[in-house]
């Protein structure tokens, strides 16, 4: 028997979940538009694991880096929520990210 | 170079993404909720069967992520049946079982409320009612 695969999906699930609290939190504090950042970073992460040496560590940092590629994805849909009222919207002014006018004319992706 | 973090990137990336697609549109045309849900139960525990089988590292890492995301999934058919009946997840009047909770639950509605760009700031009363109108519902 091999637990690694079924060890590592519970882990998976945990990070996941970790996923939905820092996607409501950024977007309360930071605002959607910072979605560029998160993406990055979730990228650099992965590539950032395949020189690891550590089999659960680079795994991990792997399955980190796609969840923060997938919660930029969920950045605009949670701006939409607060906005609509099923979420606290933050009344103050958010950061505006570097290069902020730029990604306003790009589509925010979403899944 | 250590592959195993991509590959396991990889597998959560595409379990959360299929898993995000397809229950809302399985949850959107099915008349149950109990026949997708059995499914994903039996091909999430086949896939951890097959995780625990398997001897490549790669194998067994993807299998038992996607495993774990669709085992998940058995449990978001529930979820997003809750959030139709909310009204934050749109509702499909062609399907029986949505027609009814349309019938039964005030909040119930098509309007797909997330379909829409943010616009910077929390709308006003009037600016949601105008929405829901724009959307026929």
């Amino acid at each position: 028997m091999n637990w690694f695969g079924s060890v590592l999906g519970i882990l998976t699930l945990l990070i996941i979940g970790l996923g939905f609290v820092w996607v409501i939190r950024g977007e309360y504090f930071l605002g959607y538009l910072w979605w560029p950042y998160i993406l990055g970073l979730g990228i650099l992460l992965v590539i950032g694991s395949l020189f690891l040496a550590s089999i659960w560590g680079s795994a991990l940092l792997g399955v980190l880096g796609a969840s923060l590629v997938w919660g930029s994805t969920e950045l605009k849909d949670q701006a939409v929520r607060a906005e609509i009222g099923w979420y606290p919207a933050n009344s103050r002014p958010k950061p505006r990210p570097p290069f902020v006018e730029i990604i306003k004319q790009w589509p925010a992706p979403h899944l | 170079m250590n592959w195993i973090g991509a590959v396991s990137a990889l597998a959560a990336f595409l379990g959360i993404w299929l898993g995000h697609v397809s229950v809302r549109k399985i949850e959107a045309r099915s008349p149950t909720i109990w026949l997708p849900t059995l499914i994903a139960l039996i091909l999430g525990l086949a896939l951890e069967a097959g995780a625990l089988l398997s001897k490549s590292l790669y194998l067994s890492g993807a299998l038992g992520i996607l495993g774990m995301t669709v085992l998940f999934d058995a449990l978001e058919f529930t979820r997003q049946e809750k959030r139709v009946k909310k009204g934050h997840a749109p509702a499909n009047p062609e399907n029986p079982r949505h027609a009814n909770i349309l019938a039964s639950y005030p909040l119930a509605t098509s309007v797909d409320w997330l379909a829409r760009p943010p616009l910077g700031r929390p709308l006003s009363e009037e600016e949601i009612r105008e929405i829901a109108r724009e959307a026929g519902a």
